[in-house]
């Protein structure tokens, strides 16, 4: 059993379960995060814009000076047998490429077991 | 690969998140989280608070650079010198697998 964990767009969100519901992954949980990728910010322009005025000096303007500026994201969890791994890896990526940075990540990692709380037994479709 | 998942107090996570970003690990995602350690809460005269707001960060970073990730969050999330009750927690685990959605290619 693996978890498929994936960092994609607040807007992907409903084409993304539609996909995964054709292809077979109904259950799966949404969570609203905050993040930042590895394409980092120049903040020194961001300053520069807001010297020159450009920017209204608003609340707005000071939080995106702010060096921890998060972008909002949607992560999706979902627990998937060892072979479907790569199906459902693939049918994530599919709904959610836009060729552009900031299109988001997939994890996969290890799950030892998993039980099904309305019967307490160890179940192998409990997911 | 390794996952980092660290609670810690809301109100560090700007100095956390602005050290990693000046150590090269510029990648992290935050989330709300509520809950309570082994002390079981706080107690605040009679009243009990057992579920305390904390900031969950999480990254994925290469094996080579856990310690470094682990020391920047440890050193920068205590409270004074020796640290206090509630600073947090870091859990480490294995991640098996990464994609970026963008290229589709394997790897961090």
């Amino acid at each position: 059993m693996k978890e498929v964990m994936a960092f994609i767009r607040l807007n992907k969100v409903n084409q993304t379960k539609s996909a995964l519901a054709e292809n077979g992954f109904p259950a799966f949980t949404c969570r609203k995060v905050l993040g930042r990728g590895k394409k980092s910010v120049d903040f020194s322009l961001v300053e520069n814009i807001l010297q020159e005025g450009e920017l209204p000096l608003s609340p707005l303007g000071e939080h995106l000076t702010e060096s921890t500026r998060l972008i909002p994201k949607r992560v999706i969890t979902l627990i998937v047998e060892d072979d479907q791994v790569e199906k459902a890896v693939e049918t994530i990526i599919r709904a959610n490429q836009t060729g552009n940075k900031g299109d988001g990540k997939i994890f996969v990692l290890p799950v030892q077991e998993n039980y099904q709380i309305r019967t307490g037994e160890v179940a192998v479709d409990a997911y | 690969m390794l996952m980092i998942r660290s609670i810690i107090r809301p109100e560090k996570v700007n100095t956390v998140l602005t050290e990693l970003m000046l150590a090269g690990f510029p990648a992290v995602t935050k989330m709300d989280v509520y809950g309570r350690g082994k002390q079981k809460g706080v107690k605040v005269g009679d009243v009990f608070y057992d579920e305390i707001p904390k900031e969950m960060l999480l990254m994925v970073v290469n094996d080579e650079d856990k310690d470094d990730v682990i020391k920047i969050i440890m050193r920068n999330a205590r409270t004074g010198e020796k640290g206090q009750f509630g600073d947090g927690r870091i859990f480490v685990s294995p991640v098996l697998e990464a994609y970026t959605i963008s290229t589709g290619k394997k790897g961090l």
